[in-house]
């Protein structure tokens, strides 16, 4: 088969290559916002992270991030008595704001009395995320004052962004820090190996009624879910735009590619072509338009997100394969959508007019 | 009618707009072509000859009156069918060439077999046979807008008989070539009626064509004034080969 259709293309190869990179920029506007979106919606999975399996909460918490619960001090006792549970660690939590050269820093603070493991800081100590060490302008070893007291930071963790700030503190700065005795803020609860989580759930509801029991992945949900109702509609928004501008490319190509060589399609027609034959070439010259843009798109995209990783810590950008061949794939569509216009173009040419000199 | 008549129209009418703006571009006109027969159609501008041209090809539909094709009424058929007719029928030669730019010699020949559904090797191998028995062997890679005017006339002809049609309609085909180059083509031509045993009509305003053509129709206001045979024409029919 002669491929008229890249032929075509290929004969404005500046126009071509500026139709690639404008549904590659299109392209790569939508996976750019979808993998921000993504960020944003993992931002919660750092719950099911820490050391523990359930969580204790006063009645109506949504997320330690976006609740606040106090739990008197004794219920972690009687959790600890529940069959099927390996751990208690009491959490405290705080959104703490302070002024770090003349600018205000907001950081969710949180204290897990562990014993061992990454979490179990000493008095003093404070562990923050690459987002406040950026804002807040200290690194390992600086020092950081929140509410008058003076940390040492001793760990800087991966994560944090441009509304969400966390650090870790001892269990004992932190109870300090809330400033209420006799009082967490949480529970986090560890199973026994092999226990069922939802038995175990159950078994902490029937004892510690005036409590809720949630998973960490309920926490991480919940999380998603806040951020799905404020940022879903934007990012709808943006990602409909990203389409519209690269059907919009892909149409206008295969437009102006059409209408440019009206008189061959003409020729085409007179001697008998069908209009499968020639719907063919122009769906031919948009699904290449849209491969090539998509596929550069993607790889832009690619690395677009690996440099905000690195470089631009605050927006978290969370590219999946899954993401990329879904758009990939609704480019090809957008571009089979696309070629209607120059169709219906084809549709008017009159065969006759090609006797015209 | 003879019974190798191959096409045949008959009081063929064409009327453009309506009212006391209406013009009759073709007027009753009637042509038979039998096979091996190539008729010359020639009138000043606006005379009607392209009209009538794209009418016997199945790319105008006539006001009146009926055109057959092989015994076929193409007239009659829906618009699907003479696509197909087209197709496998008829073969054009136009004026400006109208090769396909973007492809090469061999390519624009192979589209036309692709346009009947031959695909592959089987198109190439045939678009390669037609070309290389136009003369064209050394030009099969060259893009059609590095060919010089004889050239692109040889690949159109080319491309107008890849399906094999019965019938070769020809606008104008010496119109932008030289003497030598359209001279080349009316022998080409010629030689399509005479030894393919194609019917062919050819338009043209060259006088020189009259000396390969086996009748002469001109074309006045829409209506084909009374046939004429020239001397040369009767000569050169009676030394024509058999077949």
């Amino acid at each position: 088969m002669v491929p008229l259709a890249t032929r075509n293309l290929l004969a404005e190869k500046g126009r071509f290559a500026m139709s690639i990179a404008g549904v590659a920029f299109a392209v790569l506007l939508v996976l750019v916002v979808v993998s921000l979106y993504r960020g944003w919606s993992d931002v919660g999975r750092f719950y099911e992270r820490l050391p523990g399996d359930l969580w204790l909460s006063q009645p109506a918490t949504s997320d330690p991030y976006h609740s606040s619960s106090f739990i008197p001090i004794a219920e972690g006792k009687l959790a600890a008595q529940v069959e099927g549970v390996g751990s208690v660690i009491p959490i405290y939590t705080r959104h703490i704001a302070f002024d770090r050269g003349g600018t205000t820093l907001d950081v969710f603070t949180m204290g897990i009395d562990a014993k061992s493991g990454p979490y179990a800081l000493q008095a003093g100590q404070i562990d923050i995320d690459r987002v406040l060490a950026r804002d807040a302008g200290v690194g390992v070893g600086d020092r950081l004052d929140l509410l008058g007291r003076s940390f040492r930071v001793v760990r800087v963790h991966s994560g944090g962004n441009s509304i969400f700030q966390t650090a870790f503190l001892s269990a004992a700065d932190a109870r300090e820090l809330i400033g209420l005795s006799g009082r967490v803020s949480f529970f986090l609860v560890g199973l026994k190996p092999r226990a069922d989580a939802a038995v175990v759930s159950q078994r902490l509801r029937d004892a510690l009624p005036g409590l809720e029991v949630h998973t960490s992945r309920e926490f991480a949900d919940r999380f998603a879910s806040r951020v799905n109702a404020g940022f879903l509609a934007v990012v709808g928004v943006l990602v409909g735009i990203g389409f519209v501008v690269g059907g919009a490319v892909i149409a206008l190509t295969t437009y102006t590619a059409t209408v440019e060589r009206s008189r061959e399609f003409g020729v085409l027609k007179a001697i008998g072509a069908s209009g499968r034959f020639l719907y063919g070439i122009v769906l031919r010259q948009s699904l290449v338009v849209g491969a090539a843009g998509a596929a550069l798109g993607v790889a832009a995209s690619a690395a677009v997100a690996n440099l905000v990783k690195r470089d631009v810590p605050e927006f978290i950008t969370v590219l999946t394969l899954r993401d990329a061949v879904a758009v990939f794939v609704l480019a090809l569509v957008t571009a089979v959508v696309a070629s209607y216009v120059p169709v219906r173009r084809i549709e008017r040419i009159d065969p006759a007019e090609v006797f015209r000199p | 009618m003879t019974s190798g008549t191959l096409l045949r129209a008959e009081r063929l009418t064409k009327v453009f707009g309506s009212g006391h703006t209406a013009v009759r571009a073709v007027d009753g006109v009637d042509v038979a072509v039998a096979a091996g027969e190539l008729v010359l159609i020639i009138g000043p501008s606006g005379s009607g000859k392209t009209t009538l041209l794209s009418m016997l090809g199945g790319l105008l539909r006539p006001t009146e009156g009926r055109i057959t094709i092989g015994g076929v009424e193409i007239t009659a058929v829906p618009r699907r069918e003479l696509t197909r007719i087209r197709r496998e029928s008829i073969g054009f030669v136009f004026q400006t060439f109208n090769l396909l730019e973007s492809l090469d010699a061999l390519e624009n020949v192979e589209i036309a077999l692709n346009v009947a559904g031959v695909k592959g090797g089987e198109a190439e191998r045939r678009a390669r046979a037609l070309l290389v028995d136009a003369g064209l062997e050394a030009r099969l890679r060259f893009r059609a807008t590095k060919l010089s005017g004889g050239e692109r006339q040889r690949v159109a002809i080319a491309r107008a008989l890849a399906n094999e049609p019965h019938l070769l309609l020809a606008d104008e085909p010496t119109a932008n070539l030289d003497s030598r180059h359209g001279l080349e083509v009316m022998r080409v031509l010629r030689d399509l009626a005479t030894r393919r045993d194609k019917a062919a009509v050819v338009v043209s305003h060259d006088p020189r064509l009259e000396e390969i053509a086996d009748r002469v129709l001109q074309l006045e206001d829409g209506h084909i004034a009374p046939e004429h045979a020239l001397p040369s024409i009767r000569k050169r029919g009676e030394g024509r080969p058999a077949g």
